[in-house]
């Protein structure tokens, strides 16, 4: 026979064993980054209507607790997004004088308008899971022991709210399977400062609290089966 | 014996390069089956020098395959195109386009997914267990034995994937690290499936592959002879197989193409001694792992019933009872496929004998009553075992809504094969092609018995449906026999159908011992076909 090839071909079963298992390496990598929760849920931070609610200066500069807003969180599966009147308490005419707040006149007119008109202000949601996450009650979590900062992060800092966590199905198992990492006492869920510091502190092996008796009084065992969220 | 080896072509013959022009010497009842027990039927007929054997199997790749080739692949690869436009469909409307329901989740789909499967199991069978038990009939049937293989685990691979309705979601059968933190279940025989099938599917293509290689070789040269003869030079044109018009010619030659497509595809082989050695030792190798999996792959097909707890399915003897329907129906579909090719190619019927259709209507003939016992032993056990509701799966099955199913697969299976213990059945080609659809049938109906029947009666009487395919159950099934069949073609006309080298080892001429002086002897030894 003829030589029909030239010799570097002879090479060609090699690269093409090496292409292709580089190919599959490239896309299961490619899919590991880019297409995960943790790429494209992680950052959303959406414009929210009117001039917006700066989380920094109500819960952060004012020091206004979470549940006062956020009114159902111990008792409902849904932390609540407050009614305009809850806006409207503060930020009515003349109830909070321009002099002492930031918040001027011009700057609350759309809670004003709102509640003149008897409408609610479409507040952008951030946090979103999807439709077959049917069972995710808030205040289960909440009488358990997880801070708000767990999954949302140092909320009290954010002017607009962003999402702090993935929110993926492992994100959840992560806590599930290991919950004395995230839990904190009762009285301390809603004490953003408090848990970051407590929190990083039990990263670094010298947290405050004891977290297995803890997890003995809040609760023994968070449900792993695909039926406690999926239902 | 003399007549098969008349003395003035022995010579001629032996030095393995001389050319025959036909057959030579009278036939004699096909020359394969032979009265006298000491002497084997030759597996080559008609006298066939080594190179006429080269000339008659490169000869299906190199030439135009006559006038009912086109056709036929046009209206196959319409058929596989119907079916893809079905599987489309599903896709983009979901599930509910089958005939399914809550009670009978599976039907057609997994129906189609083990007969596929199953029919694999004769290539294999072939290729692997008769290879270490040196049966050397094998040779005729191998490659398109392993072909066949190859074309229905593909087939079978299509319907796992799409009746799990979001196709998008078939990546979660595979250990791949993800962010739900889940992990396929290991413990399921439906997981045990993916591998058993993709180990399957890749040592079946290496040992269909492998085995081409020098045969590729074979047609690389022959075409690169041609095209340094200045003989080879035609351009390649196709034209219309009715009116003979000529659609469109292109540039270059069919053998430069030919040479460089085989001539890749053989990946450098020169038959070096060096070569063949370890060709040989890859070859036992393959078989070597192969040969397990003629038993493993059905029997782990087999525990997605048997390892539920559905009466009907929930049976022990489910393992060896597949296994047994996988190569019966294997070797049906291998005889329904190879007669027709036998009557249409030129000087097949002196490879593939009267000789080796009934060796292989001799294993349709145990198969088939192996299949029968495990059908009679699964409604013993259902009364032996005093089980009730088995009792009640067992006798609906043959007398309930789809009686019609079971004594069609019983007719198919149990009944047809029988014609097989009379030796003019076992040795007429028009016999054997209709007990083989037959068989091709009743093995369909047999996993549709096994999966509906069982399915459409649960324990509460609330929970019984009857299954109704719909027209795309039925043309998506159609549509994958389209498939096999274009697949099927394609290899007919471009691969070469016969391993060279493995018939020319089990003719005379390849015989090592047969060249001597001594007539009689030399006689018996050819006759023989070596050892």
């Amino acid at each position: 026979m003829s030589l029909m090839f030239p010799k570097w071909m002879n090479a060609l079963p090699t690269l093409g064993a090496v292409a292709s298992m580089g190919g599959v390496l490239t896309v299961i990598a490619g899919f590991w980054y880019w297409a995960t929760p943790s790429f494209f849920e992680v950052g959303y931070e959406p414009i929210q209507p009117g001039s917006g609610f700066s989380h920094k200066v109500h819960a952060g500069k004012l020091g206004i607790d979470c549940r006062y807003c956020h009114s159902n969180v111990e008792k409902s599966p849904e932390a609540n997004i407050p009614a305009v009147d809850t806006c409207y308490a503060c930020h009515g005419q003349g109830r909070v004088s321009p002099a002492r707040s930031t918040a001027s006149d011009e700057k609350v007119q759309f809670i004003r308008d709102a509640y003149e008109s008897d409408e609610s202000i479409e507040w952008r949601r951030v946090h979103k899971l999807p439709d077959y996450v049917r069972n995710f009650p808030h205040h289960v979590h909440v009488k358990a022991g997880v801070s708000c900062f767990s999954c949302h992060g140092q909320i009290m800092s954010m002017p607009v709210v962003r999402q702090e966590q993935s929110l993926s199905m492992s994100w959840c198992l992560d806590c599930h399977r290991h919950p004395e990492a995230a839990m904190v006492p009762q009285d301390k869920v809603t004490d953003l400062i408090w848990v970051q510091g407590e929190l990083q502190a039990r990263g670094d092996g010298h947290g405050t609290v004891n977290t297995s008796d803890l997890r003995d009084r809040l609760w023994a065992a968070p449900p792993v089966a695909c039926g406690a969220c999926h239902q | 014996m003399t007549s098969f080896h008349p003395d003035k072509v022995t010579a001629e013959r032996l030095t393995g390069n001389k050319a025959s022009t036909g057959p030579q010497g009278p036939p004699r009842d096909d020359g394969t089956l032979l009265e006298d027990p000491s002497v084997r039927s030759p597996l080559v007929l008609n006298n066939r020098s080594l190179h006429d054997v080269t000339e008659i199997v490169c000869g299906y790749a190199e030439n135009p395959p006559g006038k009912w080739w086109l056709p036929l692949f046009m209206f196959t690869a319409t058929v596989a195109g119907i079916g893809t436009l079905m599987i489309l469909y599903l896709l983009i409307t979901g599930v509910g386009v089958w005939g399914l329901n809550n009670q009978v989740g599976w039907a057609w789909d997994i129906t189609n997914f083990v007969f596929w499967i199953g029919i694999g199991h004769a290539g294999t069978l072939i290729s692997a267990i008769l290879c270490l038990f040196k049966q050397k009939w094998r040779t005729a049937v191998n490659r398109s034995a392993e072909a066949m293989t190859i074309f229905a685990v593909i087939c079978a691979g299509i319907f796992p994937g799409i009746h799990v309705g979001r196709v998008w979601f078939i990546w979660y059968v595979f250990p791949i690290p993800n962010s739900n933190a889940i992990w396929p279940n290991f413990r399921s025989p439906l997981l045990w499936d993916v591998f058993a099938v993709s180990t399957y599917a890749t040592v079946s293509l290496l040992f269909w592959f492998m085995g081409m290689i020098p045969d590729f070789a074979t047609l690389r040269d022959r075409a690169d002879k041609r095209l340094r003869a200045g003989s080879g030079l035609s351009k390649l044109s196709v034209q219309c197989p009715i009116t003979g018009i000529k659609f469109f010619s292109l540039p270059f030659s069919a053998d430069g193409v030919r040479a460089l497509v085989y001539g890749f595809l053989a990946l450098g082989w020169r038959g070096s001694s060096r070569h063949w050695h370890r060709y040989e030792a890859a070859y036992l190798i393959l078989a070597g792992v192969a040969t397990p999996l003629v038993l493993s792959v059905h029997s782990i097909v087999s525990f997605d019933f048997a390892t539920s707890v559905i009466p009907g399915w929930h049976t022990t003897i489910f393992p060896p009872y597949f296994v047994a329907g996988a190569i019966f129906g294997g070797f049906a579909m291998v005889l329904f496929l190879l007669i027709p090719a036998r009557e249409i190619f030129p000087n097949f019927k002196d490879i593939l004998t009267l000789r080796h259709l009934e060796n292989m209507a001799k294993i349709i003939l145990v198969t088939g009553m192996m299949v029968g016992f495990a059908y009679a032993m699964e409604f013993f056990i259902a009364w032996y075992g005093g089980n009730k509701f088995e009792v009640e799966v067992f006798i609906n099955r043959a007398t309930g809504p789809y009686w019609w199913a079971y004594w069609t697969m019983i007719f198919c299976n149990v009944v047809t094969p029988q014609v097989f213990w009379k030796r003019s059945m076992r040795t007429s080609p028009l016999a054997i092609w209709t007990v083989a659809l037959f068989v091709t049938v009743g093995m369909w109906f047999e996993r549709f018995v096994i999966i509906v029947s069982s399915l459409h009666r649960a324990f509460l009487p609330g929970e019984w449906h009857m299954f109704f395919p719909t027209a795309v159950d039925i043309l998506t099934f159609v549509g994958s026999c389209g498939i096999f069949l274009t697949l099927f073609l394609l290899f007919l006309r471009f691969l070469p159908i016969f391993p060279l080298a493995e018939i020319k080892a089990v003719m005379p001429q390849g015989d090592p011992h047969g060249h001597s002086d001594d007539h009689d002897q030399s006689d018996k030894n050819n006759a023989e076909g070596g050892h």
